[in-house]
């Protein structure tokens, strides 16, 4: 039987307030977080499904430019582990550098041929052969093999993924930290209602559900206060990222579980918080008499 | 007052309270309580006096079992309470009534929830404790204050609140610290006319009071304490 009568006083009062502008702040700093380990796994999983199994080999200009570029091209097409090897035309090649460095400087500059390369087989010792031909049809020519860079950047991006989920740990003992204080405040201030309470035959779990759900109460207050905060955060944020350059900032598209989560926030704050006053309660209690 | 439901006896009553070589300090002072024996029948009303200090309320808060005795048993309805745990205790509780001379009602629920919240502790249905406290609330006369705040009544009202707290789980023993203390005397004759009818019906009650003039109208049997040490005392004849 769940009922919202509650016989504790002060149920909007000043301890209330503060639980709930607290729990806000949390709530809203956790859906961050949230959105962040989202973004990185989408980008992660973006870069490996693009770049997996490809290299480039990049072909610098100087003397005999156009004849090593169609020998190399010609070395890789005849070679056993690549399945696919094209050049990029000059005009993708300008487009994906003219965000960095300007349209004027891109005309001029004397820049390397570069080849797409999708290999039928990735493994370290084909990649090194086909390095071995490359080398010989071009020795100044360079293989990048993306997995070298991504991984790099997949460990940055994971590193990332590391801190948010450290703040949703630390966002989690903050809240059960401040509940277990508020409560301990609480039980202090209503020491005379818990007396009246116990000499009418309350056991020690109805005044512990009494608490409980205040706390249930006072944190889902705050966390869709602190998501309501979030939404239009996340907006700015939003639109600030759709402005960058796609090339610099890929867009992602956030799965349902990340809105999810973020929904889920309010009540798991509410959860955590009944817990932490129930067993908060209940040990005090236990002390007595 | 039509009574609720009464609750089954798990077994027969025996005595309703008995004290064993009961000892009381605080925090290792010095005994408040000393070597005290008692024994209350079921169905009897006694008055507990004594001087300010001799030990009343150390002694009802034994009994209410809001404290347990340094040494000695306490035993309630044939239940030692000396090793019983804290849930067991609440148990025990239910099915004792206590008014005190402050009142202690909840200022921030209406008399109705006041009177209401031994059922609802217990988890009786809502319809009953509707039922229940609402006639009650009649017995004592105040059908037209369910709704107001212990504040917004007189002294008198407040403690009628507090009586009717006290009984409405049908209680098998009321203890009462001084529930005449701070009302004038033609309402203290009043309330404790209500005592009687409650012990009439079968309570066995116990009121603590420095009130003589009641003492001396109400012919029941007295329980003394002079620092800490009980003697009985026959009723006083009228």
């Amino acid at each position: 039987m769940f009922t919202l009568r509650s016989d504790l006083p002060l149920r909007g009062g000043g301890s209330g307030r503060f639980v709930a502008s607290l729990v806000m702040v949390l709530v809203f700093i956790a859906a961050f977080a949230v959105t962040l380990s989202s973004y990185v796994g989408v980008l992660i999983s973006g870069w490996e499904r693009g770049v997996s199994g490809t290299l480039t080999v990049q072909v610098p200009a100087g003397e005999n430019f156009d004849a090593e570029v169609a020998k190399t091209l010609d070395v890789l097409a005849r070679h056993p582990a690549v399945a696919h090897a094209s050049l990029v035309p000059r005009a993708q090649v300008d487009a994906l550098l003219k965000p960095w460095i300007g349209e004027g400087a891109v005309k001029d500059l004397p820049l390397p041929a570069l080849i797409d390369v999708e290999m039928r087989d990735s493994d370290p010792a084909a990649v090194a052969a086909v390095d071995a031909s490359v080398k010989a049809a071009a020795p100044r020519a360079v293989i990048d093999e993306h997995r070298v860079g991504l991984a790099r950047v997949a460990s940055f991006a994971r590193g990332l993924g590391g801190v948010a989920a450290a703040i949703i740990v630390l966002v989690t003992a903050a809240l059960a930290v401040t509940i277990i204080f508020a409560t301990r405040a609480s039980l202090t201030e209503c020491a005379q209602v818990i007396e009246v309470l116990h000499v009418v035959g309350a056991k020690d779990g109805y005044v512990a559900g009494q608490f409980a759900r205040r706390a249930l109460l006072q944190a889902v207050t705050g966390g869709v206060a602190g998501l309501a905060l979030y939404a239009p955060a996340l907006g700015i944020v939003a639109v600030l990222a759709a402005r960058v350059d796609p090339e610099i900032l890929p867009p992602a598209h956030l799965p349902l579980a990340h809105w999810l989560a973020l929904a889920l926030l309010p009540p798991a704050a509410g959860v955590l918080a009944m817990l932490s006053a129930n067993i908060t309660v209940r040990r005090t209690l236990a002390a007595k008499i | 007052m039509n009574p609720p439901t009464p609750q089954v006896e798990k077994k027969l009553p025996g005595d309703t309270i008995s004290l064993n070589q009961v000892g009381l300090r605080y925090d290792g002072g010095p005994e408040v309580l000393s070597d005290l024996s008692l024994t209350i029948a079921p169905g009897s009303f006694h008055f507990l006096t004594g001087p300010s200090g001799a030990g009343k309320t150390s002694l009802l808060s034994l009994m209410y079992l809001a404290k347990r005795p340094t040494r000695g048993r306490v035993l309630l309805f044939g239940e030692d309470t000396t090793a019983a745990k804290r849930t067991r205790l609440a148990i025990m509780r239910r099915r004792l009534g206590v008014v005190f001379q402050d009142f202690r009602l909840l200022d921030h629920m209406t008399a109705f929830d006041n009177v209401a919240l031994p059922l609802r502790v217990a988890g009786v249905a809502p319809g009953v404790v509707q039922r229940d406290v609402t006639e009650l609330l009649k017995w004592v006369g105040l059908e037209n204050e369910m709704d107001k705040h212990p504040p917004a009544l007189s002294g008198g009202q407040q403690q009628r609140v507090a009586i009717a707290r006290a009984v409405v789980n049908r209680p098998k023993l009321i203890l009462a610290d001084e529930p005449t203390g701070n009302v004038d005397d033609a309402i203290a004759l009043r309330l404790m006319t209500l005592f009687v009818e409650l012990h009439k019906i079968g309570s066995s009650v116990i009121i603590a009071t420095h009130n003589h003039a009641l003492v001396e109208r109400f012919p029941f049997p007295r329980l003394h304490l002079e620092d800490g040490v009980l003697t009985r005392m026959p009723a006083a004849r009228n």
